[in-house]
């Protein structure tokens, strides 16, 4: 795969030298060809499910279909946020895509407000696809273009390792709230895509890291699990309940799973002697 | 001109180091200015205490930070709880324990290497000062109600705060399974210690809310006399407190029975009520000053009650007025302690802070008292003294809107204990002193 050859180019640029005192384990540069080079591949399915899902979700909301446009919202919105932290490299792009109103000066009234929220707006809280059409194409249009650039890009090692703790500090920051999808409330699809992309992640490299901590591992993975048996409890015949079903007990049992994942994720990176 | 100048420059020497005490204090203060100036001070050097090696113990029958003399900053953080088993909830006391020896003691976290995440925050520099930090680990109604296996040895006083008359309770402010009583010379020690906790304690606690505040710091005084802080109603508040130091009266008023129905393993705790009180502060800048002592019923400038006395230590003789002329019959302190033999059953420690939040929506200052008291028995002590107060004149003026009630178990005895030890030893679950 060309793919595989332009990650191997700049995981070599990782000299020996440039390497600094290794914090935990001895993982050699090259140990992290093959995980990388596994992960560039979750993230373009990801952006082919995203970009057909996109489709059919902007379709909709332009036929005027509310109902429909409505229950594609959250499953369109799970590609997206399993690979959060690579998408998020384009800052521009993240920021059309799924930005929320509090991002903007004038809420939801401000003219840079659009992509998935915006439309989430105007479906949940109008009930209606009026005026709804511009968005759906920007998005569609942004969708396609981020896929272009990704697969152009040549993931950083440290970006892609970094990304399992990156998506916990999100739903430790500003999810665990409800506050990402306060219209719809299909929160826990997010978190489920946030959750599973980390653990993408974390499995990848998991080989290179049990070696040599293997509490460490049999620690996240615990953690990972008792995210998975919380958010079993919400499950649907087509998702998941809205975020206000959640009880207070098992929110406290995410953000407690969340910070501990974050701060055990934390020294991923290290770990694996990237900086 | 020229002796123009010189006239006009030795007028103002005359006014600046005039005769007498205020003279001599101006000039005082302008020598001290200039010693400043000299050192050539930089305008983002750190100001500069001689109390950052001030230091609590942790150890003892009781926890620190009950009647230890209150420091200028205070927080109260309140956490949910997930440690479920005895196992958990003991990992939970021990590293909390561990936590609080090291930031009260000070000292040098460990040094990890640099490709991971620092052990400390640093926020305070690479060694940790004491700084007088207290922190007094204390258990809500909750953690004993939701584990079967601990709901048996709930203290018997310990309920879950139910809003009083006045209250507006928000429901992101109020109760927790378990608070810390954070106290230190400085707000920053104090945000240290709680970014501490949560970082060594990601699993287990989950914090919901927190109220910091401070307490206004005044020059000592030249005789060593001690006046008690302002809130910021502007009264001194703290005045008729009981005398901390008084160990026997500590015995009846704050620690909990050794006789009765308190269960064994709480000898040596204390019952702790936290509630954030709102005071609307412009409106009552607006009250006229006799109305504002009427409602308190003391003095504003000294803190003395009416009718007597320049202190605020004189206390007031209300069986010389019942009728309630000098002092009102519905005056804060008249409600809140009534001075009989009777009402000796009802008294409290109390350890506020004031804080300040930002500004209302509707462009008033968010501020208030975080009010927090110690009590040997909830019921005869917070319960009983605010139903006296409802209804108060006061209340147009304060709106409760967070807190909860809490059990502050006895302290650790030494390095080899851990606070909650003997809540778990009742419980029936082994536990190993280490040494
Ligand atoms: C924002 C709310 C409050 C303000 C501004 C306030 C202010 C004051 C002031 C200025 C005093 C007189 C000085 C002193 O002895 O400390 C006082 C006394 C006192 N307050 Fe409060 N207070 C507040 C809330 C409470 C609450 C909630 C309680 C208990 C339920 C309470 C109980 C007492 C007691 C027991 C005294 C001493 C009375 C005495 O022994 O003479 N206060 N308060
Ligand atoms: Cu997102």
């Amino acid at each position: 795969m060309k793919l595989k050859l332009v990650l191997s180019v700049s995981l070599l640029t990782l000299s020996a030298a440039a390497l600094p005192r290794m914090a935990n384990a001895e993982v050699a540069p090259l140990d992290l060809v093959q995980p990388i080079a596994d992960y560039k591949i979750y993230v373009s399915e990801n952006l082919e499910t995203l970009v057909t899902d996109t489709k059919a979700f902007t379709d909709a909301v332009k036929a005027g279909d509310v109902d429909k446009a409505k229950s594609l919202f959250g499953s369109t919105r799970m590609s997206y946020e399993a690979i959060e932290p690579i998408a998020e490299l384009f800052s521009d792009l993240d920021g059309s895509i799924d930005s929320r109103a509090d991002d903007h000066e004038k809420a939801e009234k401000d003219p840079e407000f659009t992509g998935f929220h915006r439309i989430e707006y105007g479906l949940f809280t109008e009930n209606s696809t009026k005026d709804l059409g511009p968005f759906a194409d920007k998005l569609m249009a942004d969708v396609t273009e981020l896929n272009k650039r990704i697969t152009d890009l040549t993931l950083p090692p440290e970006k892609v390792v970094g990304g399992a703790a990156a998506l916990m500090e999100e739903v430790a920051a500003t999810k665990i709230s409800g506050e990402e999808d306060r219209y719809s409330h299909t929160d826990l699809w997010d978190f489920k895509a946030n959750f599973d992309g980390s653990r993408k992640i974390f499995d990848l490299v998991r080989p290179l890291v049990e070696k040599e901590d293997s509490a460490f591992v049999t620690k996240v993975s615990g953690n990972f699990d008792k995210v998975d048996t919380t958010l079993a409890k919400y499950k649907t015949a087509d998702g998941y309940e809205l975020y206000d079903k959640l009880t207070e007990d098992d929110r406290a049992v995410l953000a407690a799973a969340v910070n501990t994942l974050a701060e055990d994720l934390s020294t991923l990176r290290g770990k694996l002697g990237l900086n | 001109m020229t002796t123009n100048d010189n006239k006009l420059v030795t007028t103002r020497r005359n006014v600046l180091f005039g005769v007498g005490a205020a003279g001599s204090a101006l000039a005082t203060g302008l020598t001290t200015a200039r010693a400043a100036e000299k050192q050539g001070g930089q305008v983002t050097d750190a100001p500069v205490s001689d109390k950052t090696q001030e230091r609590q113990s942790f150890y003892g029958l009781h926890q620190a930070g009950i009647v230890t003399p209150r420091p200028a900053a205070g927080m109260i953080a309140s956490f949910h709880v997930l440690a479920e088993t005895p196992a958990d909830v003991e990992r939970l006391f021990r590293t909390l324990s561990s936590r609080i020896a090291f930031l009260m003691q000070g000292g040098t976290p460990p040094e990890l290497d640099d490709k991971l995440p620092p052990a400390d925050s640093g926020l305070l520099g690479p060694v940790v000062p004491p700084d007088n930090l207290t922190i007094t680990v204390s258990l809500g109604s909750s953690f004993f109600d939701d584990r079967d296996w601990l709901a048996p040895h709930k203290p018997a006083r310990l309920s879950r705060m139910k809003a009083f008359r006045n209250d507006a309770l928000d429901a992101d402010l109020c109760h927790g399974d378990l608070a810390l009583q954070i106290s230190s010379n400085t707000p920053d020690t104090n945000i240290h210690a709680l970014r501490d906790v949560l970082k060594n304690l990601p699993d287990l606690m989950v914090l919901r809310w927190k109220q910091e505040g401070s307490v206004p710091v005044l020059p000592p005084k030249p005789d060593g006399a001690h006046e008690s802080a302002r809130n910021f109603l502007g009264f001194r508040d703290g005045s008729a407190n009981p005398d901390a130091n008084n160990a026997a009266l500590m015995d009846k008023i704050v620690w909990v029975p050794e006789t009765g129905t308190e269960p064994e393993w709480t000898r040596g705790g204390s019952y702790q009520a936290v509630r954030i009180i709102r005071n609307f502060v412009e409106r009552w800048d607006r009250t006229p000053l006799g109305e504002q002592e009427r409602i308190i019923g003391r003095k504003k400038a000294t803190g003395a009650p009416h009718g007597g006395g320049n202190t605020e230590h004189d206390v007031p003789d209300y069986s010389k007025d019942p009728e309630g002329t000098v002092t009102p019959l519905d005056a804060h302190i008249r409600l809140a302690n009534f001075r009989t033999k009777a009402s000796e059953a009802n008294l409290i420690l109390r350890r506020p802070f004031n804080y300040s939040n930002g500004v209302s929506k509707s462009g008033q200052l968010e501020q208030g008292l975080l009010f927090i008291c110690y009590q040997a028995d909830l019921e005869k002590g917070f319960i009983t003294v605010q139903r006296q107060l409802d209804g108060e004149p006061l209340e147009e003026y304060i709106k409760p809107i967070g807190g909860g009630f809490f059990f502050t178990p006895p302290g650790p005895q030494d390095e080899s204990d851990f606070v909650g030890r003997t809540l778990l030893q009742a419980a029936g679950h082994d536990v190993v002193r280490k040494s």
